[in-house]
């Protein structure tokens, strides 16, 4: 199987670095989330992967060899990093056929991808005349062009529509269960919830986060549950003598902090109180990357001058 | 596994197709020489050729002149089309070596610019000299292939030359503002002041080859020889400049 690894990569461009000793890996079969503040690195890092920039140091290979030395890689890696790249003037079809020749791929590829992406009836319209949405449909048409293996995608759900939205995700899905190697970045973190098994984020270049999704929104979640009730003083005066401290909500929904499903609803069960709603308490995605990256991102507003200086 | 040179070719030749601005320059290589061939030597060809010291196989090759600012914008265009919002990194990830890459682009530029430069030099020749009566030079006369077999070489030679400068430059803009005043200001005006280095300018020595009987400097071919050679390094600095760069 192909697997993209990075291995103590670094960009610099002038003085700035904007890829710091990174090395990670991006396993075929799921899909691996890309996340970072702007500048974190993580448009520089798919450059590096692809050979289009030049490391400073340290490598990224694809299934064990750099980019550049596959032949006809567009077979191998499908690659989506900015759909205002293609040139406006040539017409969808010739954009992906120009493609098409140059890495060996079938001529009919060209029409099945445009059908699968929806861009069927439009392949014969010149791109400049194509929407955001439109323009990222066709990027993601190029990726899939040549059935690649590895699928990287930049902001693929940049100024897709709603259906757009749904459609990207089920695609990425599928993608992964068919065994191929999906990494994708995003600033959205709802979306990113909803496709990725694992993810990856970048904090000024460097590493912060490498897990499944599951385990980083653990990691990041303070235990507890939520519960809605009609008899609240009971209830609280209940969890207080169990050591418990209930917080009430501004919703009238009741958080306890430390405390898992099980307990409280066999608290409650025995005290006679009933439950309208229990819910052990997640962190989003949105939360946990907040949390995690308040500290570490550049660009974050601070009341304190010097914190933007941390090492 | 190796990339095939032939695919490759057989896509960039698409890529120069379906751009408008890059199809339709080549097509005024020819377009434009003809009409401007056609409107002058209807009207004042034979009026022309009385001026003592008049060269008439070079005056037959006026138009060129227009032409050839065509196939600058030619070579231009089909490599500034490629540096467009970041395009050159979506044709680099199809062909990840960049000398491969350049050099296909090359050539499909400079053999397109050639066939088109050939036809266009040939096509200019003939139909300029059916308007010249009894001052017409016919093709076999001493030099007369020469010339037109330059001129066509002269046109692809021009068009490489602004495609390995946009290389360097990554834009069209900047190469036909340096490019097109160049030929029709500087080297013009500086040319029939000063002689002796002007010979050697790129627009000028290659221009020696359409001379009957180029008079003092280099000779027509040694001419376009030099040309060749504005061509090759421009050509070589394109190449250092895609090799090197961040795409």
């Amino acid at each position: 199987m192909t697997s993209i690894d990075v291995h103590d990569i670094t960009k610099d461009y002038g003085t700035a670095r904007a890829v710091d000793h990174l090395t990670f890996s991006v396993r075929p079969g799921r899909v691996t989330g890309f996340l970072g503040p702007n500048g974190a690195g993580k448009s520089t890092t798919m450059r590096l992967v692809l050979g289009l920039d030049r490391a400073t140091g340290g490598s990224a290979t694809i299934g064990g060899q750099p980019y550049a030395s596959l032949g006809n890689p567009l077979r191998r890696v499908g690659a989506l990093l900015d759909a205002q790249a293609a040139h406006g003037s040539r017409t969808a079809r010739n954009h992906l056929l120009a493609l098409a020749t140059s890495n060996g791929i079938a001529g009919s590829r060209v029409e099945e991808v445009l059908m699968e992406v929806g861009l069927g009836s439009v392949g014969r319209r010149r791109i400049k005349t194509f929407s955001l949405g439109m323009r990222q449909r066709l990027g993601i048409a190029a990726a899939l062009l040549g059935d690649p293996e590895v699928v990287m995608l930049d902001e693929p759900s940049n100024g897709l529509d709603p259906e757009g939205i749904v459609w990207i995700r089920e695609l990425l899905r599928k993608l992964a269960c068919e065994g191929r190697t999906v990494l994708v970045s995003s600033h959205l973190m709802n979306e990113t919830s909803s496709f990725a098994d694992h993810l990856i984020v970048l904090g000024k270049g460097r590493l912060l986060v490498d897990m499944p999704m599951r385990e980083f929104l653990a990691s990041r979640s303070r235990p507890g549950v939520q519960l809605r009730t009609r008899d609240g003083t009971r209830l609280r005066d209940a969890l207080i003598r169990k050591g418990h401290e209930p917080v009430r909500g501004d919703d009238g929904r009741w958080t306890v902090h430390g405390a898992t499903a099980e307990e409280i609803g066999a608290l409650a069960a025995s005290e006679g109180v009933p439950l309208l709603e229990l819910v052990e308490k997640q962190a989003t995605l949105e939360e946990a990357y907040l949390g995690l990256t308040a500290t570490e991102t550049e660009f974050a507003a601070t009341s304190s001058p010097t914190a933007g200086q941390e090492a | 596994m190796t990339m095939s040179t032939t695919a490759v070719l057989n896509s960039e030749w698409i890529k120069i197709k379906s751009v408008r601005s890059v199809a339709g320059s080549l097509i005024a290589v020819f377009a434009v020489t003809l009409s401007v061939t056609v409107l002058a030597f209807s009207t004042v060809g034979q009026a022309e050729a009385d001026n003592p010291g008049n060269d008439l196989l070079f005056h037959a090759f006026y138009a060129l002149n227009f032409g050839q600012i065509a196939a600058i914008s030619f070579g231009a265009t089909a490599l500034s089309s490629e540096f467009l919002n970041g395009g050159l990194r979506i044709s680099l990830t199809a062909v990840p070596s960049r000398s491969l890459f350049y050099v296909v682009k090359m050539a499909v530029v400079g053999g397109l610019a050639l066939m088109v430069g050939l036809i266009t030099s040939f096509a200019t020749f003939l139909v300029g000299q059916l308007f010249m009566g009894e001052y017409a030079v016919r093709l076999g006369e001493p030099g007369t292939l020469r010339a037109a077999f330059g001129g066509g070489v002269y046109l692809a030679l021009m068009a490489l030359f602004a495609a390995g400068l946009t290389a360097v430059l990554r834009s069209a803009v900047a190469v036909l503002s340096l490019l097109i005043p160049f030929i029709l200001i500087v080297s013009f005006v500086v040319g029939d002041m000063a002689g002796g280095v002007a010979q050697y300018f790129p627009d000028r020595a290659g221009q020696l080859v359409l001379h009957q009987n180029p008079e003092g400097g280099p000779g027509p071919w040694t001419g376009l020889a030099v040309t060749a050679g504005w061509a090759a390094v421009a050509l070589l600095a394109g190449w250092w400049t895609v090799r090197r760069r961040d795409a």
